[in-house]
């Protein structure tokens, strides 16, 4: 019950393959996060979850049966909307009973299924409220339980805190995670903030171009991305890249080199590779007693602090004819950095900075796939963690 | 000498208006100028009451000619002939008038039943042209289709022509006697039955109707189509479900209008009928019954046609609240 597997799922519009050829397979019980930027497909891929859109290839399977040609109705499914979509000319019991209402249920049995999803979303004392009578949180609350009321074997969620203010979408991230716990019902979630694909799901499926990029707990995502684009995306800020050249000493580029042994790293000598180091694994150099494996130093020069009350990001210059562009993390020659709030440093501070070795990131230049997740000192080759960690 | 005297007039005006001792009319053009919004205001009332004075006169006149007594028909003025207040004094409630004459309206000829008989066609073209509009509008309104555009306008091309290009090949063809329709028409024919009307009535009002719904149900969010259709109706039941109780005012104003215009209509209902009570014939032809060959009972026509108009005015007044409403406000989250 409850899982769902997408095979060679295709989406085209006239001139545009929303979703190319996705394939998932979602277990029973599953918090999967589906990410990406506007416009990549996770939406249209869950439209064809939903049955709203209809793949122009590939089967879907929800609990073990092909509901491709099936209506959305017929699906085992339920729904959370982005922008709430509760029908404005119905109360609260109305609306949640919607469903129910139509598969001619007894009154007694809606009436106590409805009580029962309103006391889940902490809702009983207003079930005769009309929907423009209540907050942005209690309608989103009354859609949740409109969507729990059926008993579905799958939810599907599209980015339904995004209309919230900030608060109250840390609040109800809570929340969903609590029901998720109490429902233990397949959930599929959408979203563009890699937060909450972070903090909630129990796995993170990245999508681009309308192509699935990498499906994996969310930590592995964050720590062995399985290509540049998975790696820029998630954690915020986002990863350093730099574009250099393997040679017979390690990586090379204008600014930065760091020491490795390309056999072990799995990468041939010559080859144009993108490193990539995330902005907490660049240290400055006098505070790197936690560094076990600090690189070669690299001189800076700071730049703009951003002080966040945790930590202060600032970013580095490593030229001195290097301009500060829109995308730091995306030039050769800037760094973002995140330090302690204590920091002495103000801006226009030359320092020399070292990277955690262990946490560089090594992508193909051209690809754009993982080539390496940490990297060894030559010296000391037995700690040498290398190649790609497989995907699935 | 006569001709004079409005010239001096005239002078005298223009003498006096360097002065400050301005008459009233001329104080309140002072201040209008002061403070436009006077002006505006007054203006505002001078075209309402122009306009409420138009419109209800006619009114106004045919309770008058209703309640003039027969014999005074001749000579019918502002109020009705033989209007006396003081035979009040005397005993006589109706003060010379004849407000009797709403009984002759259902007396001498069955009127209700002609009244009965517009309702009907009228309510069943409305339903109809709200229904097969509603589909209509629901595909133009919220689907993408090739060739989407052209159907509109074909749509539109309909409402081009003039009623009465169809009468002739209509009428044609309802006094045909269709075989296959004798068992549930007596001559087979649709000559003097509702159908008679309520088909080309439904044909004609469609256009419009199609274009008040697309405009209304394209506004719909399709959030609100998609989660009926997640929570378990077909695309039909989410437009009646949701998408319809959704555009109320838009529903209401395509239905009012087509029911006010096939209530009112008097081209077909005149002609598809023989006139007769009991052949479906609509108020129009009992209005015309009043009209003898020796004597045209203008009292009774009169109170016919108040009568008449009622059902009309009834209906307007209650589906004013849905046409204002806007129930959509705040129905999503922006």
């Amino acid at each position: 019950m409850g899982n769902v597997t997408l095979e060679h799922i295709t989406k085209r519009y006239d001139d545009v393959t929303a979703v190319d050829d996705m394939n998932l397979d979602i277990r029973d019980g599953e918090f999967v996060t589906f990410v990406g930027p506007s416009g990549c497909g996770k939406s249209t891929t869950m439209e064809t979850i939903a049955g709203l859109t209809k793949p122009t290839e590939g089967t879907i399977n929800i609990s073990g049966r092909d509901v491709t040609d099936l209506p959305p109705k017929d699906r085992g499914i339920s729904m959370v909307f982005q922008n709430i979509a509760l029908f404005p000319h119905m109360d609260v019991f109305d609306n949640i009973s919607f469903g129910l209402r139509l598969r001619d249920y007894d009154d007694e049995e809606i009436q106590r299924r409805v009580d029962h999803a309103a006391e889940v979303v902490q809702l009983e004392d207003m079930q005769d409220r009309m929907p423009e009578e209540m907050s942005g949180g209690q309608r989103q609350r009354v859609a949740i339980a409109r969507a729990i009321v059926r008993n579905p074997d799958v939810f599907l969620m599209d980015e339904p805190l995004a209309n919230l203010d900030a608060k109250l979408r840390v609040h109800m991230r809570t929340e969903l995670q609590r029901l998720h716990k109490e429902l233990d019902t397949t959930i599929i979630y959408v979203t563009h903030d890699q937060a909450e694909a972070m903090t909630m799901s129990d796995r993170i499926a990245v999508i681009d171009s309308g192509q699935l990029q990498q499906i994996d707990p969310p930590l592995v995502c964050y720590n062995e991305p399985a290509n540049k684009f998975v790696a820029g995306f998630i954690g915020s800020p986002s990863m350093n890249f730099v574009d250099g050249e393997v040679t017979a000493d390690g990586f090379e580029s204008e600014h930065i080199s760091v020491e490795f042994d390309p056999a072990t790293a799995g990468v041939s000598v010559g080859s144009q590779v993108t490193l990539g180091i995330r902005p907490e694994d660049v240290y400055e150099v006098g505070k790197v007693s936690t560094v076990e494996d600090p690189t070669a130093e690299i001189d800076a020069r700071t730049d703009v602090l951003e002080p966040m009350g945790n930590e202060v990001f600032i970013y580095l210059l490593l030229s001195e004819d290097a301009e500060a562009s829109m995308d730091s993390t995306q030039s050769d020659d800037q760094l973002l950095m995140s330090t302690d709030p204590d920091t002495t440093l103000g801006e226009n501070d030359t320092i020399n900075v070292v990277l955690d070795r262990s946490k560089v990131h090594l992508f193909d230049a051209i690809s754009g796939e993982a080539i390496a997740h940490g990297l060894a000192d030559p010296t000391d080759a037995s700690t040498a963690e290398t190649g790609v960690s497989s995907s699935d | 000498m006569s001709t004079d005297q409005p010239t001096e007039t005239v002078l005298t005006d223009d003498d006096e208006e360097p002065e400050i001792d301005r008459g009233p009319f001329e104080a309140w053009a002072a201040k209008a100028i002061q403070n436009p919004k006077r002006a505006y205001k007054a203006l505002f009332y001078t075209a309402t009451v122009f306009f409420l004075v138009t419109t209800l006169f006619p009114f106004y006149w045919l309770f008058m000619v209703a309640l003039t007594p027969r014999d005074n028909l001749q000579d019918v003025g502002l109020v009705p002939s033989g209007f006396d207040p003081s035979l009040l004094a005397q005993g006589d409630l109706t003060m010379g008038t004849n407000p009797g004459v709403i009984v002759d309206v259902f007396t001498l000829i069955p009127f209700h039943r002609y009244m009965f008989n517009s309702f009907v066609i009228a309510t069943v073209t409305t339903i109809v042209v709200i229904v097969v509009a509603s589909l209509a509008g629901y595909v133009f309104g919220r689907l993408q289709f090739p060739g989407k555009q052209p159907l509109m306008l074909l749509v539109l091309i309909v409402s081009f022509f003039p009623p009465a290009a169809f009468f002739i090949p209509l009428n044609e063809l309802f006094n045909t006697n269709v075989d296959v329709l004798r068992p549930i028409l007596a001559d087979g024919s649709l000559y003097n039955t509702p159908y008679a009307m309520v088909i080309p009535f439904s044909a004609i009002f469609m256009p419009l109707a199609i274009f008040i719904l697309t405009t209304f149900y394209s506004q719909i969010p399709d959030g609100l189509e998609d989660a009926a259709r997640i929570e378990g109706t077909t695309r039909l039941g989410a437009l009646f479900r949701v998408i319809m109780p959704l555009s109320a005012p838009g529903v209401a104003t395509a239905g009012v209008l087509t029911f006010i215009a096939v209530y009112n209509e008097f081209f077909f209902s005149f002609l598809m009928t023989d006139g007769s009570a009991n052949n479906w014939a609509p108020i129009v032809d009992g209005i015309l019954q009043y009209q003898g060959q020796y004597e045209v009972l203008f009292n009774v026509m009169a109170a016919a046609s108040i009568i008449g108009v009622l059902p009309v005015a009834i209906l307007v007044v209650v589906a004013q609240e849905k046409i204002v409403s806007g129930l959509t406000a705040g129905a999503l989250k922006e």
